[in-house]
């Protein structure tokens, strides 16, 4: 328990926590004392001086924001000398405010408006000359408006102590004073929209929104973000039709107030004039046309019931994006798996993350993380490998930064990236050690932990005893293996040393593990690592698996996958199939399914006849090789559920017009396994209709009615379903690791695939293509979506390929050159720019801008898991043309879906 | 008036003495540190100094060897001592002679203070614009490097101590101590919030003492001779040691001069100063800095000592005297001063950055012959509301001006604004220049 102490605020009595402020213990008692720079997240700066009050003993006034509750303290908030300080403060703020209230977008939510008409001030004696500052901006996307400026730097301290990323100082001095980005051009950083949000007068304001609201026109959604798996509690503000912009609140949400670019900027794909909104079927001339959902639904119910009757439910595949809510997801698979009859599903869960949910169900027993968000906080180790975290994952990045930054946590990284000090935040300039690993080969650096657990005699005495086959059995396989070629050998074994000796440690790992041959493996080793260090079963340890797409995690508790039923529990499992007839009334088939890649291959073999896509465009996520189009081109019967015409969609011979998550009631299942509210910003635009209803209707048509009042009632069908749902609690209660389970794994279970996972695997092939390419996750850009928001378009609206100045130099590329890229299956044609983080000889290519690299990478299905990995590939670099057209600014207006 | 040992600037007084480590040690230069290395506890020299009676010679006048007992005995990791060479206050010019001229004076009183409380990296933090100081101590610790008066093993006594000289960039409130330790780690020179204090949370986060370059120099006199003999200079026991005065203004031999304190304004003024240029009358004088409220003619024999001086309403602050005669526009001379303070407020809070140039906005418009009575109301008013308000003592400084040329000569104020121009010039103000933004 932490000590407390009793102090006394306007003669009101209070036990606060010792350490508390006075202006914290005064705001649990309902008294606000006004003030600006404070601001719970930030350290104490004290800077604008509005929170005086009196203190008894202390001859000054002292600044409540800054003063710490001390035992017996008598404080006075309201005395007439009180009131004449925080007068004259806010005097002195408005001798040189502008007053333009009526054209400013903060207007009704402000601070200054708000004090200033507590005060009643009435008329200034400032008679003089307002100071102006010349008109700035930051950015196209962030207006600055210094003379509304009250210098509390808020935004400068969030940018710096919560971002780490520095982009904004005060220069200048006294009334001149002025919040500054680095000059001679636009801002350039993580627009997290941070600085806009902790604003608290209308001197930083979004240029997406500017001038389209009222504070008070506007509705409010809570709901959840529909971009990364890191589930941020966001506000939608609407007006009519329109999102008009997007904000968070301090305190709130796993993701505590904080947003990212994707968050904050990326909500304009919403309203994007590209939206579908009614069906399209494909007729006589070989076109889409627009049609009712009552002309088109019936119709289709047919084609399938047709299908099914002609080849067998077998016949008929489906997929369903990862994006959409779990009463999507659940709803989509009862309906493959009953109205259809067919095992033959997948999610995009597949493109990576069924690798680390598989690996943690089969040691573990639950595939959820054993930790929270909390836990990485408190963590004072933790190990990053493969995460790319502050791109792909930018709220966890956070919450690692605070880990290290405010509580002096111990970061290991095993990421593709190198420590560089740019205009962006770079979690390895945090790290205290860092092992460089290229593309690729981030296996290989697991398997080398592993060994370092052996070599620094790390391992658990106790698990020795207890476990004394699988110990010896792990420590042959794994030290038979030279440490990887190329990986610091030593700055390995140190980072298994420093984990090995933290109270508390979190490893974290990331799509470059996952989505690259060996994934699946890579999460099974480093399980061993932690059952091998005696703490897998620790409080506060656990192995974290970071998700790309916000409900991945939740697209395999849904069951939308080939191997899971609900639960997930396997579909081999016989009683899990009994259990889940009960609650369904039917048989789901016994089957095993085909997932993404195989349907592929059936579809190409002629066996599968019909897929129904929902949400997902694998011609564009998987490369040209994998041939996706021509075997999509070969069903009979292609329906596609999207929001926009994709390259899948175009395909189709139904399209069906989808709702965004901003139109969708339902839960997302974030990283953590948390699960959280969805809830609606707008109507559904156009005729589009939420997934879950849409596979509902289709149902009713074909015979075999899924029907649902709402998605409430799909939930609660869940919730008695899936053991993970049946309490939804306000905060994540971290799953169990399952000692039967672990018991299982250490007797037999690691077996199984003992060499496998502990072979050298095949090295980088050796060939003529030198440089190895990554493609990613970028900032701010995630998936397809993201590609429409204009927002997110003006920060990036092109793939570059990033490569290290050094390298750049030898070649003679300048920044907006265009290179030629060659690897063994294609090539393609990109600019080139530079960031010292990307280590020499790596490339890295933005994942949402991957079409410019189509017929570059050749893809190799995982032999266990059949996740794709076409991440990682070799090529040459030739240098085809100088600067021009790459370079310029984004077309003012993005065409959509082509 | 009596004349009196000199011990800061002796050296440098005597002809031909050009500061280096040869003409230094030639004057007994290093005695005292070799008596303290080894040999005297280090406890024991920070009671000597507590002793001593030495009290800051940067403005506040806080007891140095109180300052040096407050860093924590057994704190494990660095701690640092700084040595506060940024003088920039208007009127103040001494501690620019005593680098200048004999920097070895300055750098062993460091390495004793630093012995003192543990010290083994210090830093020399010099106003950017002294040049030829930051040149001159370059070359004197390269000096003290080569004898073994700085390293890694000093005199042979294991004890090792790093001294480097860091140049400011140009603003008056790096000279306020967290200020320049916020400088010092490389970030935009602003004050912090105190608590906590650099004792315990200075630069970097570790203990730290700040301790002006005169208060340092007077260190290696104070172990030569003895805290008994140090305390019986001056005005003991408040204060005690001699201070060098800087003047400047009206007078007739304008220029450093180190004298015991307690010494009266009117000693100083009339006899060692030379009296007023031009025999015109004495109006007015700062006492201490540009910070230091105005003194008058009728204060002319107080003691220059802390006490008596905050007694009669100013303080001895850096030791900066500006001098001025009958005939000087009072009202100017406010509006100059907070023209200075206006350019050098560091805008980190809200009562100086907006109060100083509204404060010159109305004394620049009264000294245009565009005032109104009401204004003399707001002056009060605005002054006020920045005393005691402000996060660092910038504050209260600018405002020092401001209420004492009000309470002094109010009728000044007044006389400009009934005849709506300046009863002292016939033409108008010159502009006040800024160098920089
Ligand atoms: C606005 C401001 C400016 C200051 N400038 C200086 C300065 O230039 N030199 C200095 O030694 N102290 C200056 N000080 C005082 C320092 O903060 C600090 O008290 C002093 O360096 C401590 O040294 P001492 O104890 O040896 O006097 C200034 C204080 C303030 C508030
Ligand atoms: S938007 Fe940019 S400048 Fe503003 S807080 Fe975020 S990273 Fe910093
Ligand atoms: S721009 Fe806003 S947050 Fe930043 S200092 Fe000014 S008022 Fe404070
Ligand atoms: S009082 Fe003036 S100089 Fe001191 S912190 Fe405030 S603004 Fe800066
Ligand atoms: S809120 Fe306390 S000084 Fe700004």
């Amino acid at each position: 328990m932490a000590e407390m102490v009793t102090i006394l605020i306007d003669g009101k009595p209070i036990e606060v926590e010792k350490g508390t402020l006075v202006i914290e213990a005064a705001r649990r008692i309902g008294v606000m004392i006004p003030h600006f720079c404070y601001h719970p997240k930030l350290k104490p700066d004290a800077n604008c001086r509005m929170c005086l009050v009196e203190v008894e003993k202390m001859p000054k006034l002292q600044t409540s924001c800054s003063t710490v509750v001390a035992e017996g303290m008598v404080v006075r908030t309201n005395t007439p000398v009180v009131d004449e300080a925080h007068k004259s403060v806010l005097e002195f703020i408005l001798a040189n405010h502008p007053l333009d209230c009526p054209i400013c977008d903060q207007g009704g939510r402000c601070d200054l408006q708000d004090f200033s008409h507590r005060y009643t001030p009435t008329g200034s004696q400032f008679t003089d000359t307002k100071r102006v500052y010349e008109k700035g901006f930051f950015s196209p996307l962030i207006e600055k408006e210094m003379n509304r400026c009250v210098s509390c730097l808020r935004c400068v301290r969030y940018c710096d102590e919560i971002m780490d990323v520095k982009a904004l100082a005060n220069a200048a001095r006294s009334t001149m004073t002025e919040i500054v980005h680095f000059a001679g051009h636009p801002l350039d950083c993580e627009f997290c929209g941070g600085c806009v949000q902790i604003c608290p007068v209308g001197a930083i304001t979004s240029r997406l929104s500017m001038y389209e609201f009222r504070p008070w026109m506007m509705k409010r959604a809570d709901t959840t973000c529909g971009y990364c798996g890191d589930g941020c509690s966001l506000i939608l503000e609407t007006r009519g039709e329109k999102v008009i912009e997007v904000m968070s609140s301090h305190g709130n949400g796993r993701n505590n107030g904080d947003l990212c670019a994707k968050g904050f900027f990326g909500y304009q794909y919403v309203n994007h004039e590209d939206r579908l909104t009614t069906p399209l079927v494909r007729q006589a001339d070989g076109n889409l046309h627009p049609v009712t959902w009552d002309e088109v639904l019936p119709v289709l119910a047919e084609r399938l019931t047709q299908i099914k009757l002609a080849h067998g439910a077998d016949a008929i595949g489906g997929l369903i994006s990862a994006r959409c809510t779990n009463e999507d997801l659940y709803l989509f698979q009862k309906f493959m798996r009953l109205a259809i009859g067919s095992n033959h599903l997948d999610s995009t869960a597949r493109y990576g993350h069924v690798n680390a949910a598989r690996a943690l169900r089969r040691v573990q027993g639950t595939n959820r993380w054993t930790v929270s968000y909390e836990d990485i906080v408190q963590a004072d180790a933790l190990l990053l490998i493969g995460t790319q975290v502050t791109a792909a994952n930018p709220i966890v990045g956070l919450k690692v930064k605070e880990a290290v930054k405010k509580h002096g946590a111990t970061l290991l990284t095993l990421e593709t990236l190198v420590p560089s000090i740019e205009t962006t935040s770079n979690i390895t300039n945090l790290s205290a050690l860092h092992v460089a690993v290229p593309p690729g080969r981030h296996a290989a650096a697991v398997r080398g932990l592993v060994k370092a657990a052996f070599d620094e005699n790390l391992v658990d005495a106790a698990l020795s005893s207890r476990a004394g086959d699988y110990v010896s059995r792990i420590r042959a396989a794994a030290t038979a293996l030279p440490y990887p070629e190329g990986l610091d050998e030593a700055a390995l074994r140190a980072v298994a040393k420093a984990f090995a000796g933290a109270r508390r440690g979190v490893i974290l790992i990331g799509q470059d593990l996952l989505q690259a041959p060996g994934g699946h493996e890579s999460a099974v080793n480093l399980l061993d690592f932690l059952l091998l260090l005696g703490k897998l079963t620790q409080p506060g340890w656990g192995l974290a698996p970071l998700t790309e797409e916000n409900n991945e995690q939740g697209a395999v508790e849904m069951g939308a996958t080939a191997e899971y039923l609900p639960g997930p529990a396997d579909v081999g499992d016989a009683a899990a199939r009994t259990q889940i007839a009960g609650a369904w009334k039917d048989q789901p088939p016994a089957s095993q399914g085909m997932h993404l890649l195989e349907m592929l291959d059936a579809a190409r073999a002629g066996t599968l006849k019909a897929m129904l896509i929902v949400g997902e465009n694998p011609v564009r996520s998987l490369p040209l090789s994998a041939k996706a189009a021509s075997a999509l081109e070969k069903l009979d019967l292609l329906v596609v559920q999207e929001l926009f015409l994709t390259e899948t969609a175009k395909l189709a011979d139904v399209v069906l017009p989808a709702c965004s998550y901003a139109e969708k009631t339902g839960t997302f299942t974030n990283s953590e396994g948390f699960v959280q509210k969805v809830r609606p910003g707008l109507e559904p635009v156009g005729d589009s209709r939420p997934d879950w209803e849409i596979l509902s209707s289709l149902s009713v048509m074909m015979g075999y009615p899924l029907e649902y009042g709402d998605a409430k009632e799909i939930l609660k069908e869940i919730r008695a379903v899936i053991p993970g749902y049946r309490v939804l609690g306000a905060k994540p209660e971290p799953a169990q690791v399952a000692a039967k389970s672990v018991e299982q794994y250490l007797t037999r279970g690691f077996a199984e695939d003992l060499p496998a996972r502990y072979s050298a695997g095949a090295a980088p092939k050796a060939n003529s293509h030198r440089w190895a390419l990554a493609v990613g996750q970028t900032l701010f850009h995630s998936g397809a979506m993201s590609t429409k928001a204009q927002g997110l378009l003006e920060l990036q609206h092109e793939g570059k390929l990033i490569m290290n100045p050094a390298d750049a130099q030898r070649l003679g590329i300048a920044d907006g050159d265009r290179v030629r890229l060659t690897s063994t299956s294609g090539e393609a044609t990109v600019p080139v720019t530079m960031l010292g983080r990307i280590p020499e000889g790596t490339l890295f290519f933005p994942e949402s801008f991957r079409e410019a690299l189509a017929g570059l990478p050749s893809m190799t299905p995982d032999p266990v898991t059949g996740v794709p990995y076409c991440k990682q590939l070799r090529v040459s670099v030739d240098k085809v043309g100088t600067g021009g057209a790459s370079s310029g600014p984004p077309p003012a207006r993005i065409a959509g879906g082509k | 008036m009596a004349t009196h040992e000199l011990l800061l600037l002796k050296n440098m007084s005597q002809p031909g003495y050009s500061g280096s480590l040869a003409d230094y040690e030639r004057a007994g230069g290093y005695q005292a540190l070799k008596k303290v290395l080894g040999k005297i506890p280090p406890g024991d020299i920070t009671e000597m100094v507590k002793k001593s009676g030495l009290r800051g010679r940067g403005g506040a006048g806080f007891p140095t060897g109180v300052k040096w007992s407050f860093i924590p005995k057994d704190h494990p990791g660095p701690r640092y001592l700084i040595c506060n060479a940024d003088e920039s206050e208007p009127g103040t010019f001494k501690d620019r002679q005593l680098m200048e001229r004999d920097p070895h004076q300055m750098i062993e009183g460091m390495i004793i203070a630093a012995y003192a409380i543990g010290v083994r990296t210090s830093y020399i933090y010099i106003r950017g614009e002294f040049v030829l100081g930051a040149r001159v101590l370059e070359r004197a610790l390269a000096e003290a490097y080569q004898a073994g008066y700085l390293g890694k093993d000093i005199l042979g006594t294991g004890f090792a101590l790093d001294l480097y000289v860091h140049r400011g960039a140009g603003a008056y409130i790096c000279g306020e101590e967290t200020a320049l330790l916020e400088s010092l780690e490389g970030k935009r020179g602003l004050p912090r919030i105190k608590p906590p204090f650099p004792a315990t949370h200075g630069l970097f986060q570790k203990p730290t003492v700040v301790n002006n370059v005169e208060t340092l120099a007077n260190v290696p006199h104070i172990v030569n001779r003895g805290a008994e003999w140090f305390a019986s200079i001056g005005n003991p026991p408040k204060s005690s040691g001699t201070r060098v005065f800087c003047m400047s203004g009206h007078v007739k031999r304008p220029g450093n001069y180190e004298v015991p304190m307690g010494v009266t304004f009117r000693e100083i003024i009339y006899d060692i100063a030379g009296g007023m240029r031009g025999d015109k009358p004495l109006k007015a004088f700062i006492p201490g800095g540009a910070s230091a409220a105005f003194l008058m003619p009728e204060h002319l024999d107080v003691k220059l000592d802390f006490e008596s001086v905050a007694q009669a309403g100013s303080m001895l602050g850096s030791g900066g005297i500006t001098v001025m005669e009958e005939g000087t526009c009072m009202v100017w001379a406010a509006e100059n001063l907070l023209h200075f303070f206006n350019h050098e407020s560091c805008g980190k809070c809200t009562p100086c950055r907006e109060g100083s140039s509204w404060l010159l906005q109305i004394l620049r418009r009264i000294d245009h012959g565009k005032g109104k009575m009401e204004d003399l109301a707001t002056l009060t008013r605005l002054c006020g509301n920045i005393a005691g308000r402000t996060v660092c003592a910038f504050g209260d400084a600018e405002i020092a001006p401001i209420t004492s040329t009000l309470q002094y000569f109010r009728d000044e104020y007044e006389a400009h604004i009934r005849e709506q121009r300046c009863p002292f010039r016939s033409q108008p103000a010159p502009e006040l220049i800024s160098v920089g933004r």
